[in-house]
C-alpha cells in the first residue's frame, strides 16, 4: 500500500522534526562548549578545547550560585513535599460538596504566573515585617528580607502543587481500609501514618522530591524577585546570558545534560532490572547463572548504554588533562591574519570599484545611513566590549566579530541598492564572513 | 445533633496528625497564596511613597497605578498609553499563538506515543523527551540563542545553502522568541495529552474503523473528544506559562519588543516602584485567568481536569 | 484466651445527612456467641459493624462492650478486632509482620513478636510461611492470615465483614467450618456480617435479619427458617411460596386464610405474630417448596390441598424442582428429594399438592424481599 508507506514516511519526518526541535538546540549548545571561539558557536569552528570548563570552575559567581541553589532546593523540597502531601491527604477526606473548590485552590498556584508569585511573596513578607514593627537589623527583619527564606516560600507556593499532583495519583491506589485496619489493631493515628501510609507513599515522595528539587533549581521567574541580595545558579546564568556570553555557560549546560542523561539511564536501567527480577521471581524467566555479562546488564540496553557513556566520560576527562589546543590556536590565529589581510584587500578593491561606480552614477545619499542602524541593533547583543574584555579571546573574538559584521559593512551589500552591476565584490564579502567555516586549515586544526 | 465541621476530620486523623495536616495546608493556602495575593492587590492601589510618609495623610488608596497602564503619564487622560498597551496585547496574542502551535505540534506525537502503549520504541522516545525537560529554562533559551543568533547555526546554514544572502535577524523578528516559548513549555502540552490518549481503549478506534469511519472522522469524533481534558490541561498550562514567561523574553526577545512581564520586572527592579509593578502584575493575573476561564467555558472543560 | 464478652446495642440510630442507615436497633449479643447480621446489600449491617468497631459514632443510642459504654472511644482503644471484607493485609509487610502488627504498635520486641506470630501461623496451619509477602499467598491463605492478625491483638470481640465473599464456592464452604472451629477454640464473641444466608445459618448461634436499616428478627438459624417473624424474613431466608389473602377464621395456633386464587388454606401462626392477626386482615401465607408433596388422593379438595399443573422440572442433583401453575396462573415451586429410584416425570400433569399445616406459616401482609 503506497498510502501506508506515505503515512509512515510522514510520521518519520514529523518525528525527526519534533525531536530535532527538542534535542537539536541542546546538542548544538553542548558542542559550543568545546569550541575555542570566544562566542558560543559551532561555526566557525576554531579549535577543540576544554578551556571553557576551566573558566566555568574558576567562576566564583557560578560556584556561589550553585551553593545557594542547592540550599534553597533542599528547603523547598522539605516544605513543598510536606505541604503537598498534607494537601493530597486532605483532598481524599474533604467532604464531597467542598471537594472541587478545594481542588481548584490547591491547583491554582501552578497557573499563577511565577512573576506574580514572586512579587506577592516579596510584598507580603515586607508587610508582615512592618505590621509586626520589627526593627531594621533585628532577627525577624533579617528573616523577612532574606532572599533565601523568601525564595523558599515563593517557590514552595507553587511547587507544592506539583508535589500534590504526584501524591494524588499515588493515593488513588491506596486502600483506606489499611489505615483503618492498623487503627483497629491498636495503632495510634500517628503510628498508622508512619507505618502504613508513609511506606506506601515512599516512591511518590521520592519522585516528588526529585521533581521539587529540579523545579526549584531551574526556577527563574519567581526567584528573580525574591532572591534579593543572593544569587542562585539560575539568576547568575540569566544575568550572564543577558549581559554577555561565553562558552563557559555551554560547558555548564553540557555538564547538566550529561548528568541528566546519566540519571535518566540509571532510572531506566533500574526499572528494567526490577521488571526482569519480577519476571524471574514469577518463574517466567530462567535465572541462568552462566553468561559473560553480569546479570544487571542482561537484556537491559539502558544499563549497557550507561556503562558505555561512563567510559566516554572517563576518556574525556582523561584527555582533558593532557590535551592542549595551543598549537591549533596559533595556527588559527595565523590563518585569521591571512584571512584579514585578504579581506582588507577585498574591501579596498571593492571600495575602489564602488567609488568608481558612485562617481559614474553620481549618487551620494545612500552609503552611511543603513549601517549604523544595523550595528546599533546588535550593539547590545554582540557588543564588542564584551567579547574583548576577556584576555583569552583577544586574538580570536574580534575576527569572529568582524566576520559577522563583515557583510553588513561590506560595500557590496550597500551597493545593492545602488547598482546592479556590483556583482563581483559580493561573493567576496560573503566568503570573507564565512571563509573560516570552509577553510580546510581550520578543519584539520580541529582534529 | 449538628457536628462541628472539623470534628469528623480530627476523629479520622487523630489530634496530632489532624493538626499537622490542617496546619500545613492552612499555612500553604493562607500564608503562601491568599494573603500574599491580597497584599499585592492592596499594594497596587497605593502610591509609591518614601518610608517616612507611610501611614501618613498621603497614604490613601488610588487608581493611579491602573490609570498609568491605560493613559501613561498623561494626566489629562486624552491619549492612551499605546506603548504599554501594545506590549500587553502582543503578549496575550503571542501566548495564544504559542499555545495553538504547541497543540498542533504535540497532538500527532501524543497520539503516536499514547497508542504505542509503552512499546520499546515509544518508551525510548519518552525518556528522550524527559531529558530537555530537566535542563534549566535559561540554558534552553541560551541554546536557542546560539542557533538563532546573527552568527548562529541557522543563519550560517541558510547562507551556506544560499537560501539567504545575509544573516536574518531572527531575534528582532521575534522568531527566536516564539520558537523559544514554544520550546520551553512544549512538554507541558505533550504529557497531559499523552496521558489521556493512552487511556483511550484501542478497541474504540478499531470499532470505528470497522464501521467505515475515515481517519479524519475517527480523530474528530473519538480521539479528540476523549483527549479534550488533556488538551485543555496542556493548553491552560502553556498559555499561562507563556504569558507569564520572563526568562525567554529577556534572553530571546528583540531589543525593541518587550513582553508584559518585562514591564513588571522593570517597575520592580529598575524603577523600584513596587506599587506600579503590583498593579501590572494584577492586570496580568486577572486577564490571563479570565481568558483561561472563557476558553474553558467555550470548550466545556472543568477545573478538575487540569493537572491530570 | 479471654472468654466471651457481651456486646449490647441500645437504640442505635445512625444517620448520614438525611439518610438513615440504621434505625433504632436493639441487639443483645451474649458473650462467646457467634452472631450474624444477615441482610441484602445496603441494609445497614456494615454500618452497625463500623459503629461497634468505633469507625463511626452512632447518631443516637449506645454501644456497650462488656457492659462499658464505648462512646468517645476510638477504634484503636476498643477491645475489638475487625476482619475487613478485602482483608486489608498490609502489602508492604511480610506475613509475620502483618500478624504481629498489633504487638509492634504496642512496643513489643521483635523477638516476642516473631514468637507469637509463629504460634499463630501454626494455629492457622501455615507454618513457616511467615517471611512471605501477602501477595505471594493464595486467597484462602490470606484469609487465615487476616484471622491470625486479628486474633493476635487478643480482642474480646472479633468482627468479620463478609470475609468469605471473595473466595470460590469450595473454599468458602471449607472456611465456614474452619471459622466455626476457631471460634469454638478461642471462645470469644464473633460478630459476622453477611448477605449469604447459607453462611449465616450454618455458622451462627444467633442471626439478626436486617432490611433497610431495620432489624426484623433476632433468633437462632432454626427459628428464623421455621418461624420467620415477617414476610421479609420468610421470603429472604430460603425459598418460599407465598399465598396472599384475608384471614377467614382463627383457631388457637392456626388460622384459615381465604387466598385470592387457591381457595381456603390453613396455616400455623408463628409465635412472633400471635395476637397480631384478626379475622378480615390482609395476610400472607408461606409454604416452603420442600413442605409440598404429591397428595395420595389426587383430585380431592381440602384446606391443606392445592391443585396445580406441573409445567417444568429442573434436576438439581440432590432434588428435583417442580414448577407448577395453580389456578389463575399462580406459580408454585415444589422440591422433591432425589431418592435415586426411577421416578415418573410429573411434567404436564394436573396434580394435587398437600402440606402439613404445621409447615405453613401465616402473618400480616408486608414487604417481601425483592429478588
Amino acid at each position: 500500500m503506497s498510502s501506508a508507506n506515505l503515512i509512515r514516511i510522514a510520521l518519520g519526518a514529523y518525528l525527526l522534526i519534533f525531536f530535532s526541535y527538542l534535542l537539536g538546540p541542546l546538542v548544538v549548545m553542548s558542542l559550543t562548549a568545546f569550541n575555542s571561539s570566544g562566542f558560543p558557536s559551532v561555526s566557525p569552528w576554531a579549535c577543540f578545547t576544554f578551556e571553557w570548563f576551566g573558566v566555568l570552575f574558576e567562576d566564583k559567581h557560578i560556584r556561589d550560585g550553585l551553593f545557594y541553589s542547592v540550599v534553597i532546593g533542599i528547603g523547598t523540597v522539605i516544605l513543598s513535599v510536606s505541604m503537598g502531601l498534607a494537601a493530597s491527604i486532605v483532598l481524599t477526606q474533604v467532604w464531597p460538596r467542598f471537594r472541587s473548590t478545594y481542588y481548584t485552590m490547591i491547583i491554582a498556584p501552578i497557573l499563577i504566573p511565577g512573576v506574580v508569585l514572586g512579587i506577592s511573596t516579596l510584598v507580603f513578607w515586607d508587610r508582615v515585617g512592618r505590621f509586626l514593627g520589627v526593627e531594621d537589623g533585628s532577627f525577624l527583619y533579617g528573616l523577612f528580607h532574606n532572599g533565601i527564606f523568601l525564595t523558599i516560600l515563593g517557590q514552595s507556593s507553587f511547587i507544592a502543587s506539583y508535589a500534590m499532583l504526584v501524591f494524588v495519583a499515588r493515593l488513588q491506589r491506596f486502600d483506606p481500609g489499611l489505615t483503618e485496619a492498623a487503627l483497629d489493631l491498636g495503632a495510634t493515628h500517628t503510628q498508622a501514618f508512619r507505618k502504613i501510609l508513609l511506606p506506601f507513599m515512599r516512591p511518590a515522595i521520592a519522585s516528588a522530591s526529585v521533581l521539587a528539587f529540579l523545579a526549584s533549581f531551574e526556577n527563574y521567574n519567581t526567584t528573580t524577585f525574591t532572591i534579593i541580595d543572593y544569587k542562585t545558579l539560575t539568576t547568575v546564568l540569566a544575568q550572564k546570558v543577558r549581559l554577555g556570553i561565553n562558552p563557559s555557560i555551554s560547558s555548564l549546560a553540557f555538564i547538566i545534560i550529561t548528568l541528566t542523561v546519566f540519571a535518566a539511564l540509571i532510572f531506566e536501567a533500574v526499572q528494567r532490572n526490577k521488571a526482569r527480577k519480577d519476571a524471574v521471581r514469577r518463574g517466567k524467566l530462567k535465572t541462568g547463572d552462566k553468561g559473560i555479562l553480569p546479570s544487571f546488564l542482561r537484556g537491559n540496553p539502558a544499563a549497557i548504554m550507561l556503562v558505555l557513556l561512563s567510559f566516554v566520560v572517563i576518556a574525556m576527562v582523561g584527555t582533558a588533562q593532557s590535551y592542549s589546543p595551543e598549537q591549533c590556536k596559533i595556527r588559527v590565529k595565523e590563518e585569521r591574519q591571512i584571512e584579514i589581510q585578504k579581506r582588507i584587500d577585498a574591501l579596498k578593491k571593492a571600495r575602489a570599484e564602488q567609488q568608481a561606480t558612485e562617481a559614474a552614477e553620481a549618487e551620494a545619499e545612500i552609503p552611511a545611513k543603513p549601517a549604523p542602524a544595523t550595528s546599533g541593533a546588535f550593539g547590545n547583543v554582540f557588543a564588542p566590549d564584551n567579547l574583548t574584555t576577556e584576555e583569552e579571546e583577544v586574538d580570536v573574538a574580534p575576527e569572529a566579530g568582524s566576520g559577522a559584521f563583515g557583510n553588513v559593512f561590506a560595500p557590496g551589500n550597500l551597493s545593492d541598492e545602488g547598482a546592479e552591476a556590483e556583482e563581483p565584490p559580493k561573493p567576496e564579502a560573503g566568503s570573507g564572513a564565512f571563509g573560516n567555516v570552509f577553510d580546510p586549515g581550520n578543519l584539520s586544526g580541529g582534529d | 445533633m449538628k457536628k462541628m465541621p472539623f470534628a469528623e476530620f480530627f476523629r479520622n486523623n487523630g489530634p496530632v496528625m489532624g493538626s499537622l495536616l490542617i496546619g500545613l495546608v492552612g499555612f500553604w493556602l493562607i500564608f503562601l497564596i491568599l494573603l500574599p495575593q491580597l497584599s499585592m492587590l492592596d499594594y497596587s492601589f497605593r502610591f509609591n511613597l518614601p518610608p517616612a510618609e507611610l501611614g501618613g495623610p498621603k497614604d490613601v488608596y488610588t487608581l493611579s497605578n491602573y490609570e498609568h497602564l491605560l493613559y501613561g503619564s498623561d494626566e489629562t487622560k486624552q491619549s492612551f498609553n499605546t506603548v504599554d498597551l501594545k506590549v500587553f496585547v502582543r503578549t496575550i496574542i503571542a501566548a495564544i499563538i504559542v499555545t495553538i502551535f504547541n497543540i498542533v505540534l504535540c497532538y500527532p506525537l501524543a497520539y503516536f506515543l499514547g497508542q504505542a502503549k509503552g512499546a520499546g520504541m515509544a518508551r525510548l522516545l519518552v525518556v528522550l523527551l524527559i531529558i530537555p525537560y530537566w535542563i534549566n529554562e535559561i540554558l534552553r533559551a541560551f541554546a536557542l540563542r546560539i542557533i538563532f543568533g546573527e552568527t548562529g547555526l541557522l543563519n550560517e546554514a541558510l547562507m551556506f545553502l544560499h537560501l539567504a544572502s545575509e544573516p536574518i535577524d531572527f531575534i528582532r523578528q521575534d522568531v527566536a522568541l516564539y520558537a523559544g516559548l514554544g520550546y520551553a513549555y512544549i512538554l507541558l502540552m505533550l504529557f497531559p495529552m499523552y496521558n489521556v490518549i493512552e487511556s483511550l481503549d484501542r478497541n474504540q478506534i478499531e470499532a470505528a474503523r470497522d464501521m467505515g469511519a475515515s481517519w479524519l472522522h475517527i480523530h474528530r469524533r473519538i480521539v479528540i473528544p476523549h483527549a479534550k481534558p488533556g488538551i485543555a490541561s496542556g493548553s491552560t498550562m502553556v498559555f499561562m506559562l507563556s504569558a507569564g514567561a520572563l526568562a525567554a523574553p529577556q534572553i530571546l526577545g528583540g531589543p525593541s519588543s518587550l513582553w508584559f512581564t518585562q514591564l513588571v520586572y522593570q517597575w520592580f527592579n529598575d524603577s523600584l516602584n513596587w506599587q506600579q509593578g503590583a498593579a501590572y502584575a494584577i492586570v496580568l493575573l486577572v486577564s490571563t485567568i479570565a481568558i483561561v476561564l472563557t476558553f474553558m467555558k467555550i470548550f466545556k472543560v472543568n477545573m478538575g481536569d487540569i493537572g491530570k | 484466651m479471654s472468654s466471651g464478652v457481651a456486646v449490647d446495642l441500645e437504640n442505635i440510630t445512625i444517620r448520614f445527612g438525611d439518610f438513615t442507615a440504621v434505625k433504632d436497633a436493639n441487639v443483645n449479643i451474649k458473650g462467646g456467641d457467634f452472631f450474624s447480621f444477615l441482610g441484602p446489600s445496603g441494609c445497614g449491617k456494615t454500618t452497625i459493624l463500623r459503629a461497634v468497631s468505633g469507625f463511626l459514632e452512632p447518631s443516637e443510642g449506645r454501644v456497650l462492650i462488656g457492659g462499658n459504654d464505648m462512646a468517645g472511644i476510638g477504634p484503636n482503644k476498643r477491645p475489638t478486632a475487625l476482619i475487613f471484607q478485602n482483608l486489608a493485609l498490609f502489602p508492604l509487610m511480610t506475613v509475620w509482620e502483618n500478624i504481629a502488627f498489633s504487638m509492634e504498635v504496642a512496643g513489643a520486641s521483635a523477638k516476642e513478636r516473631r514468637k507469637r506470630a509463629d504460634e499463630l501461623l501454626d494455629m492457622i496451619a501455615l507454618p513457616g510461611q511467615g517471611d512471605k509477602l501477602p501477595s505471594e499467598l493464595s486467597g484462602g491463605q490470606k484469609q487465615r492470615v487476616a484471622i491470625a492478625r486479628a486474633l493476635c491483638a487478643n480482642p474480646d470481640v472479633l468482627l468479620l465483614d463478609e470475609p468469605l465473599s471473595a473466595l470460590d464456592l469450595k473454599l468458602r464452604q471449607h472456611m465456614r467450618t474452619e471459622l466455626r472451629e476457631i471460634q469454638k477454640r478461642v471462645g470469644i464473641t464473633f460478630i459476622y456480617i453477611t448477605h449469604d444466608q447459607g453462611e449465616a445459618l450454618t455458622m451462627s448461634d444467633n442471626v439478626a435479619v436486617m432490611k433497610a436499616g431495620i432489624i426484623d428478627q433476632i433468633a437462632s438459624g432454626h427459628e428464623i427458617y421455621d418461624d420467620p417473624a415477617t414476610p421479609f424474613v420468610a421470603s429472604f431466608v430460603g425459598e418460599n411460596n407465598v399465598f396472599r389473602g384475608k384471614i377467614k377464621s382463627i383457631d388457637g395456633g392456626h388460622a384459615i386464610i381465604s387466598t385470592n386464587r387457591s381457595g381456603d388454606l390453613v396455616a400455623r401462626i408463628t409465635p412472633a405474630q400471635v395476637g397480631n392477626l384478626a379475622v378480615g386482615d390482609e395476610a400472607m401465607m408461606f409454604v416452603r417448596p420442600e413442605a409440598f408433596e404429591v397428595a395420595p388422593e389426587q383430585g380431592s379438595t381440602g384446606q391443606n390441598l392445592v391443585s396445580a399443573k406441573a409445567v417444568n422440572e429442573e434436576f438439581e442433583g440432590n432434588s428435583f424442582s417442580v414448577f407448577l401453575e395453580g389456578d389463575g396462573g399462580k406459580l408454585i415451586k415444589m422440591s422433591v428429594p432425589n431418592l435415586g429410584q426411577d421416578r415418573i416425570s410429573t411434567q404436564g400433569h394436573d396434580l394435587t399438592l398437600r402440606y402439613e399445616p404445621s409447615n405453613a406459616v401465616v402473618m400480616p401482609a408486608g414487604e417481601l424481599a425483592s429478588e
